[in-house]
């Protein structure tokens, strides 16, 4: 796994990409199978979102903290800002249609 | 502005791949990736997908003229905004840089997708971005700095040469006296 910017958050980093990854991996084919039925694919997300929170949620908040401190101390905070108020990217950007799979295929 | 594109399949399924995304780094081919860090990651609970925001440090040997003139280090930063969506089966992964980017935005995307049950499809396009209006700024400034300079130079070359004919010609007039 690869290292934190901050040597002191490393720790904390690999203990919730584990847990983050092993979540991910559960979560991930089960979703694409689930019906497209809008209900049931929003009582599956809902069910695993909460999954994901009860698992990692205390791991999370303490990489979190750490990182956001190591970020501010490399001076990247105001970098961030100006490149999230340029580009929030809050949802995902428009499908670049000439790399869409035809809808035959 | 530069472009750069490509596009070509894994031979491996889209979940595998985007499971193995995550795993990418630390990698030997891609060694100047050194950390990674994420900032903020959410599930929505309507539709599945997950957003995720990182952070990637970079040791990457700028040019020396680029590190001489904008007084970069070895160290960059980059973002990058990925969203995963299971539901349309659709990776898409947006990076740009943090450091330096008063100067350029390099401004990549990546997209993963199934081609087919047993294949997936990369397109990747970046575009390089100079920030002419920036630039332009620096520029006007530098040519004030300069004629301010060249002004002052003038005025100390008025004055030398005065002094110099000065004490050449009182000597002379002594002289003959």
């Amino acid at each position: 796994m690869a290292h934190s910017l901050s040597e002191e958050c490393t720790p904390l980093k690999h203990k919730y990409d584990s847990c983050f990854n092993a979540w991910f991996e559960g979560y991930l084919e089960p979703a694409m199978n689930v019906s497209a039925d809008a209900q049931q694919r929003e009582t599956y997300s809902k069910q695993k979102a909460a999954e994901y929170e009860e698992k990692c949620g205390k791991i999370w908040e303490s990489y979190r903290l750490c990182v956001q401190k190591a970020v501010k101390d490399k001076g990247l905070d105001t970098l961030l800002q100006q490149a999230r108020e340029e580009n929030p990217l809050t949802e995902p950007p428009p499908v670049d249609k000439s790399s869409s799979p035809s809808p035959n295929s | 502005m530069h472009f750069f594109s490509q596009l070509f399949n894994y031979e491996h399924p889209w979940s595998h791949v985007v499971i193995g995304m995550w795993h990418k780094y630390p990698n030997p081919h891609c060694s100047h990736v050194v950390t990674v860090d994420t900032l903020s990651r959410t599930i929505d609970p309507k539709t599945g997908i997950v957003r995720t925001e990182r952070v990637l440090g970079c040791k990457q040997k700028a040019p020396t003229w680029i590190v001489k003139l904008f007084g970069g280090s070895e160290d960059a930063f980059v973002r990058e905004i990925s969203f995963i969506d299971p539901a349309t089966q659709r990776a898409t992964i947006t990076s740009v840089n943090l450091s330096l980017s008063q100067f350029a935005t390099c401004l990549e995307q990546v997209q993963y997708f199934p081609s087919s049950p047993h294949r997936t499809a990369f397109s990747q396009t970046a575009e390089v971005q100079a920030r002419l209006a920036l630039w332009r700024m620096a520029a006007d400034g530098l040519e004030k700095w300069l004629v301010q300079r060249f002004e002052q130079n003038a005025q100390l070359g008025k004055v030398a040469l005065s002094d110099v004919l000065r004490t050449l010609w009182e000597e002379r007039h002594a002289a003959h006296v």
